[in-house]
């Protein structure tokens, strides 16, 4: 039982990189189960998991191509100025 | 259907500074993404006559932008050593011999799909990753923000894959860290 216990088993040391490697690729199935095991005893592994959740969804909205920060930051003048020029002689 | 036309004298009013946004998420350096927008309006210029019409004009400068994004990254990586082995790349967080959270994780009280409704979260998030040493964030950005699948990354910056996984937890932790110190103010908390 013992034995059975510790194949099984992880602390939440263990199960921390392994939360997060699962949102990278697909984990060997055992581990999986072990993962999900531990998850389902541990609630504060649980929160652990919706926090790197929530951290890449909010990268995702960052990547969008209406970008939904730095609204106030704008190309420099000079640096409009240089493009507009190397438009027009490029055209 | 009307095809979409160009009309490059507009692009640096139209979508200047929106593609300056756009880059300087991924590159951080003012410079850099003033260099990159360039360099994308400058590529745009020589391949006019690629331009089908089939995507807007808008989506096509784009395109070629996110092209050169990754370019310079991998102009990057070559100077690059993506070890984890300083003592400021550990993990930011701590277990106690039995493999206990130190600090407990606390519960954010979010539902992690319908967070980057949060406009004011989401501005934290790119605060915490313009903080984040610079290898951890070019990987995160590869991986979460411009999409790449693992395999690509590994590949393409010669990034053995374990390493890859180690990197990305410590950037998820050091993000975590970042915003419940400056965002949910559980910093101190047990």
């Amino acid at each position: 039982m013992d034995f059975m216990m510790k194949l099984f088993s992880l602390t939440c040391k263990d199960t921390s990189p392994l939360i997060s490697e699962m949102m990278d690729h697909r984990v060997p199935l055992l581990k999986r189960w072990k993962i999900k095991i531990h998850l389902s005893l541990c609630q504060v592994c649980m929160y652990y998991k919706e926090q790197l959740q929530t951290i890449r969804s909010l990268a995702k909205k960052l990547g969008q191509e209406d970008v939904p920060v730095k609204k106030e930051t704008t190309l420099p003048q000079e640096a409009k100025e240089k493009l507009k020029l190397m438009i027009e002689t490029n055209k | 259907m009307n095809k979409q036309s160009i009309d490059a004298s507009q692009w640096v009013d139209r979508y200047g500074d929106l593609m300056y946004r756009f880059t300087l998420v991924r590159v951080k350096d003012p410079g850099i993404a003033e260099e990159i927008v360039q360099v994308t309006f400058f590529a745009a210029l020589q391949s006019v006559h690629s331009f089908a019409g089939r995507s807007s004009e808008k989506s096509w400068l784009f395109g070629i932008l996110k092209h050169k994004i990754l370019d310079h990254f991998r102009e990057v990586k070559k100077n690059r050593i993506y070890d984890t082995s300083l003592p400021e790349d550990q993990d930011p967080f701590e277990y106690d011999p039995s493999g206990h959270w130190r600090k407990m994780p606390q519960n954010w009280n979010l539902d992690p799909e319908k967070a980057s409704e949060n406009q004011a979260l989401t501005e934290a998030l790119a605060r915490c990753l313009d903080d984040l040493p610079e290898k951890f964030r070019e990987v995160f950005v590869l991986k979460e923000i411009e999409g790449l699948d693992s395999e690509q990354i590994c590949n393409d910056f010669n990034i053995k894959p374990t390493n890859l996984w180690v990197i990305l937890h410590r950037a998820r932790n050091k993000l975590k860290k970042c915003l419940e110190t400056h965002w949910f103010d559980l910093e101190g908390q047990d």
